[in-house]
Formats: structure tokens, sequence, C-alpha cells
């Protein structure tokens, strides 16, 4: 016979066989034994100040490393604070474990102090949740929780613990763990679908590459670069694709959708052949569907063929790891040049020209000699002081956009985004968890003064291990995409959209320990961001910017791209009055 | 329109939730379900009503759901066009087995508590069934697509119980 642990013993070491090496959570009662465990175990945890801050580490974590975050909660509240980390990690494709504790075993069900159906709760917001019914099952089920999370599609799954659990004794049977790091792909297109696609390629006089964050997940962004050079593809990326193409590569559009550029949305719009890689048609890039690149072709590779013909009918589909299927197609086009036949059509260059052109009429831009502080200023001037590697977090709402607008993503991983939930209260502790993954790198909170207020609990969690964090408030004393929706769609009623009454955020992070200062001018803007990302330490600085600015293009509700509005409605200056009165 | 989706999951229950919530997500009418326990999973079966896109799209989430090891969707058809028949025959089994009498070749595809999914040899329909068709409880189906590699292995000779 051989030796005999406790559950939570058997826990953390299938934790560190998976290579876990930190976790995220807050301890409670169901999940003492746990604790206990863990106060001699070598396995490092971030003792967070909300489980949701656990949920949305972990999801930052798996972000930038590729691997599976984890995060912990107890039984009951703890897990439920989890809840809205786990559905934005399931829109959004993240691999997270996450840990929650549970009443004993034989008090399921009789509503115990605490008690929560976890499982019942976590079914629409996880990829697969287990209950544990016995200690001797950990390993394997651990095994199987992480090996879900990688596979096919990735997303989060939930292992349930039940206090029991925790606290009995078996002799656990470990699986062997390379299995779970092989995450399976299923593989479903053809060489036929392949040669189909490569034909739609050659034919295609107005091609546009549409790439979302599939291509980040299955590490296809070189495939997704050598298939838009070797063909001169535009390549336009959704919110959670941003960084899969480099921005400064010149057949870079950004992004497209309710916020993209100009020149991007009517690419997509006069397309005759669009490239879905790893990205799912949503509302907020489609627009109104029925004219979503209403005179292309469509060629959709995607790993999930639930997501085929859900929003946008296509022409080809490929389902599979995206990266193993755009191998293929290279290879395939290559064949067919050396046969003499040309990847890039002639009137491509033409295509592109044409963009250009767009891009030059309408380029993404803000006033640039304006006497208030404009909060693409003030991103623009953070992208562009920051390190290369360094990766942005980023909360929901204007901020968001503005960082999507105006950083420089060159490389993956380095974007942090709530894209498809559009969760507040994301960007910090996502920062955190990031940070945790690759220390050494310069992580960078833009965030909004709303969404902040929702998690700066955390601030003690970054002060407490002196988690290098920076963070950068964007404060524009408002729920301001909300305000901008009021004053746009709803004739300015500004209902309950004004966060005036809020603590000085400076003053607050040095009551952490955390140095914090703030900016009111546009002339001290860069030597702040100079000072801010100067050193190693966590940081925060609340730059007040223009209350009024808004975030444009923007594509009104129920309209196409095209429609998009590209400019605020300007009052006109005394001296184009004038021009326009000799006009008459 | 109306469709019949067959399901094989796991021995968790979990994943019936997940098709259950599905379903009252998308808002299909459900008409029939069935049930039944196998040594390592359970045998599902629904008709339900749903446009013929979302049907698509609950095939392709269930097919990659974990859990779930096979799933089948089936479209109502006249009978000339169906290869299955869904009997629905409450606690009286004895159509079901006037039916076998008549068309032995059948193969049993589900039997639970009443409701059988039957495939009927190709050469059999609609002759031998014709005249059954006229009952309310059995529906001819068309099968349209199936996670499965190979089809059907576990079949048997259908026996009305």
């Amino acid at each position: 016979m051989g030796k005999i642990f406790s559950g939570s013993e058997i826990l953390l070491e299938s934790l560190s066989r998976q290579k876990v090496e930190v976790f995220f959570g807050l301890p409670g009662g169901a999940v003492l034994p746990l604790y206990d465990a863990l106060y001699s175990a070598s396995i490092r945890h971030l003792l967070v100040r909300h489980e949701q801050a656990a949920a949305f580490a972990a999801d930052g974590y798996a972000r930038v490393t590729g691997k599976p975050g984890v995060c912990l909660g107890t039984s009951g509240p703890g897990a439920t604070n989890l809840i809205t980390g786990l559905t934005s990690a399931m829109m959004d494709s993240i691999p997270v474990v996450a840990l929650t504790g549970q009443v004993p075993a034989a008090m399921i069900g009789k509503d115990a102090f605490q008690e929560a159906d976890t499982i019942g709760i976590s079914l629409p917001c996880t990829k697969q949740s287990f209950l544990i019914r016995s200690a001797a099952d950990i390993p394997s089920v651990i095994q199987r929780a992480f090996k879900a999370a990688v596979s096919g599609r990735p997303g989060p799954v939930l292992v349930d613990l039940p206090k029991s659990v925790l606290m009995d004794r078996a002799e656990p049977v470990y699986p062997d763990v390379a299995e779970s790091e092989r995450p399976e792909r299923i593989r479903e297109w053809t060489d036929q679908d392949i040669e189909q696609a490569a034909e739609m390629i050659l034919e295609s006089r107005r091609a546009v590459l549409y790439v979302g964050g599939g291509a980040i997940s299955s590490n296809a962004w070189q495939e997704v670069r050598e298939l838009a050079e070797l063909a001169h593809i535009p390549v336009t990326t959704t919110l959670m694709g941003l960084g899969a193409f480099p921005s400064r590569h010149p057949l870079s559009l950004g992004m497209l959708g309710m916020h993209g550029s100009y020149a991007t949305n009517l690419a997509i719009s006069y397309c005759d052949l669009l490239i879905a890689v790893g990205a799912r048609f949503d509302d907020r890039v489609t627009a109104r569907l029925k004219d979503f690149a209403s005179n292309a072709k469509k060629i959709h590779f995607d790993v999930d063929p639930s997501e085929i013909n859900k929003n946008v009918h296509v022409d080809q589909a490929i389902v599979g790891d995206a990266g193993d299927a755009l191998r293929a197609l290279l290879d395939e086009l290559k064949q067919r040049i050396r046969q003499g036949k040309t990847a890039a059509h002639e009137g491509r260059q033409q295509w592109l020209q044409r963009i250009e052109s767009w891009r030059a009429e309408h380029p993404l831009t803000y006033d640039k000699y304006a006497n208030t502080v404009k909060p693409q200023y003030v991103i623009e001037t953070l992208s562009r002081h920051a390190d290369e590697d360094a990766v942005i977090s980023v909360d929901v709402g204007q901020h968001q956009m503005w960082a999507a607008q105006f950083c420089s993503f060159n490389r993956p991983r380095t974007w942090l985004s709530s894209s498809g939930l559009g969760s507040m209260g994301y960007g910090f502790p996502a920062a955190m968890g990031a940070q945790l993954g690759f220390p050494d790198r310069q992580v960078i909170a833009i965030v909004g003064d709303g969404g902040f207020q929702m998690t700066l609990n955390d601030l003690a969690t970054v002060a407490q291990y002196r988690v290098p964090v920076k963070i950068a408030i964007i404060n524009n004393r408002a729920l301001g995409m909300v305000r901008q929706w009021q004053e746009i769609f709803f004739e300015k009623r500004y209902c309950d959209t004004d966060l005036n009454f809020a603590p000085d955020f400076a003053k607050l992070a040095e009551s952490y320990g955390i140095r914090g200062a703030r900016v009111e001018h546009r002339t001290d803007v860069v030597d702040a961001v100079r000072d801010f990302l100067s050193d190693r330490e966590p940081r925060l600085i609340d730059f007040w910017v223009d209350p009024a600015e808004n975030v444009y293009p923007i594509v009104p509700p129920g309209a196409s791209l095209a429609e998009m509005v590209v400019e605020p409605p300007r009052v006109l200056v005394e001296e184009e009055i004038l021009d326009d009165l000799w006009a008459v | 329109m109306q469709w019949l989706m067959a399901l094989e999951t796991n021995e968790d229950p979990i994943s019936t939730c997940r098709l259950m919530n599905i379903f009252r997500r998308k808002g299909v009418k459900i008409a029939t379900l069935a049930m039944a326990a196998r040594p390592l999973g359970y045998s599902i079966i629904a008709l339900v009503e749903t446009p013929e896109a979302d049907v698509e799209h609950i095939f392709n989430y269930l097919r990659r759901t974990e859990g779930v090891h096979h799933i089948t969707y089936y479209r109502h058809e006249p009978a000339g066009k169906a290869s299955f028949v869904f009997i629905d025959s409450e606690a009286d089994s004895s159509s079901v087995t006037r039916f076998l009498e008549t068309v032995p070749e059948s193969k049993l595809v589900f039997a639970s508590h009443g409701k059988y999914l039957l495939e009927i040899p190709a050469e059999k329909f609609p002759r031998s069934t014709s005249a059954a068709f006229g009952r309310p409880e059995f529906l001819p189906f068309a099968r349209v697509r199936t996670s499965r590699s190979v089809l059907h292995p576990e079949l048997a000779v259908a026996r009305a119980s």
C-alpha cells in the first residue's frame, strides 16, 4: 500500500503536476483544509481582496502565458463572486480553471451555511464542471479539467470541491501529465476545402483578412502574417485579435467594427473576399448584419464548428486549428505560385491604394492642439513610451476603444480586454495576473474611473506583494461610454452617468503604500508618463481628461459599417461661416 | 419545423442540463423528450420545434460540448423521403410490435418509455410502412447530420417490449 494523503494535499500536488506556479484566491470555511495544506506547500498563492479579481487575474495570466490560469473561491459567495470572471473567460475563450469550495458532501442540497449550487450556477459560463465525490478522484479530475480548458475552443472549467473531499484521505494515482499538455483540436477540413479556399483567394481582387482571438489562442499569428504578405491582403483585427498582426505593418488596417476606422470599415464593406480567422462575426463587428461584407465571398477558419454560419453564412468553412489549416493553405498557395499563378492578383495593388486613400481621407485622429488633456493623447503617449513587449490591460468603455485605436500592438498576447462580456473592473486585476505570468515585463492597466472603482480594493494585493503593475486612470468623471450614448442617441438626457463623487485616486493609492499622482495639464503628460514607467514598482496616475471627448468613428445602432459617423458634428467657426456666405 | 435530436452523453447528467439550457435559451419548443440510462451514460431523444437555422447551431454547439459523445439530428419529412420512424406509443407498445412484424428488418436506434426510433431499410420504405404513417404516433424522419464517424454501429434488430 502506498502513502496516504489528504484531498487537499492531493489537490496541491495535482496542480503542481500541471505546472501551476501561482493561483489567485481568497480563503473561507469550506476551503480551510486546502489553505492548511497550502501553509507548507511550495505553490504560490496570491490573496486577493475579492474573488472576482481572482477570476480576472487568472484570465489575465492565461492570456499572456497561453497556459490555464487558476483561481479559487470558497463555497457559496466565494464561488458566486467568481462567476463574472468565468463568464468573461467563456465569452473570450480563455483557459481558466476555477476551484471552488463546497459544503461537505453529506450536506449538499440541505441549504447548509455558505452552500450554493455552484455547478448549476456555472453551467452556462463554463466549458465543463466537475463535482468531486472522492479524494481519490482528484488527480484524474484535475487532469481532465486542465485538458478541457485548453482543448478545442479554450475556455473556463470549474472543479467543485466539497470540504469532506478535501479532508478525506486517499492513496493518489496521478495520471500522465504529458497527456493534459496535448490539447485536442478537431480537424474537419479536407484537402479539397483548402484547394477551394486557395482558389477563392487567387480569384479575388479585393480580399481582406479578418483576424480574431482564435488566431492568438492557436498561436497562428505567424501564419496570418505569412498569408497576408504572400497574397498582399490587408489585415483587420477584432478587439480580441489585437496583437495577432503588427499594427506597424503596412498591411495592417487596425480594428474594425463599431469603433473601427473609416478605411477599415469601408474595406470590409467593399471587399470581394473576407477571410475570417478565429473570429466569430459578433454584433460589434458586423453592425447591420445583412450589409456586413455583403459583396464578399467568405472563408471561415474556426476550431469551433458551432461558430460556422452562426451569424453570417460563409462560402467555405474550415473547421480545425487555425495554425494547421493556414499552414496547409500556405502550402497550397505556394505550390500554385510555383506553377505560375500569382497569389497577389493584379487588382490587389489598386485595392490597397484605395484603402490608403480612405485612410488619408479620414485617419484616426483627435484634436492634438487642444488645451485640455485629451484621453487619446494620454493613451498614445503611454503606448509610445512603453516597452516593446509591454502588456496593456484595459477595462471597458471609452478608454478601451481609444486604447484599441491608438496603442501600437506588435506582438500577440500583449493585449488584455474583456471583449465579449465587456466587464468593467477587469483591467486592473487582469493586469495583476499578467504580471504574475511575466514578472519582468512591463504591465500597464489602462482603466476608466468607473471600472476602476469596481475592483480597486485589490490595490491592497499589489501593494502587499509589490506587484509592479502600472495603473493609468483615464478619468473623465463619468461612465463615459454610457454618457456618450446618452449624448448622441438619447438627446443628452444624462441620467446617472456622472461620477464626480469619487475618491482622490492618487491619495487612495498612497494610503495603500503605492505611489500616486494626478495629471491635469496637457503639458505634464509626457514627463508624468516617463516617470510613471521608469521603475519596477506598482504606480498609479490619475489623468484628468477632457470629459466631453467621445469615441469616433461610431456605427450607430441599426446602421451598417459603411454608415459610420466619422467625427463629431462640428460647430462652424466664423471663418467657415463666411466661406459659406461667399459661396452663396 | 419539427426535428428529432438524439444524443449520447457521458455519465455526468450536467451534459443533459446543458442540452436543456440551450433549448431554453433558444426558445426551442419541446414536444417529446425521453431519456434512458446506459452503463456509461445517457441516451436522450427530443422531438422539438425550432427554425432550421437554430437546429444547425444547436447541433454544432452540442457536438463540441464536453461530455456529449454523439449527437444526430433528423428532419421531419414526408414518408417518401424518410428512412427513420419515430414512434410515441405511450404505454401501449402493441402498435410498435405490429409495425416490427411488418418490417422485421427495422433496426432500433432508441427505445425508452414508449418512445422508439427505428431505422427502416430503404427498400422497405415507404411500401411496408405507408399504412402506419396515417397514425399520429408514427412520424417519419430523415437523418440530416451526425457526429458519428461510423454510422450506427450500436444498432440491433428491434424488439418492442
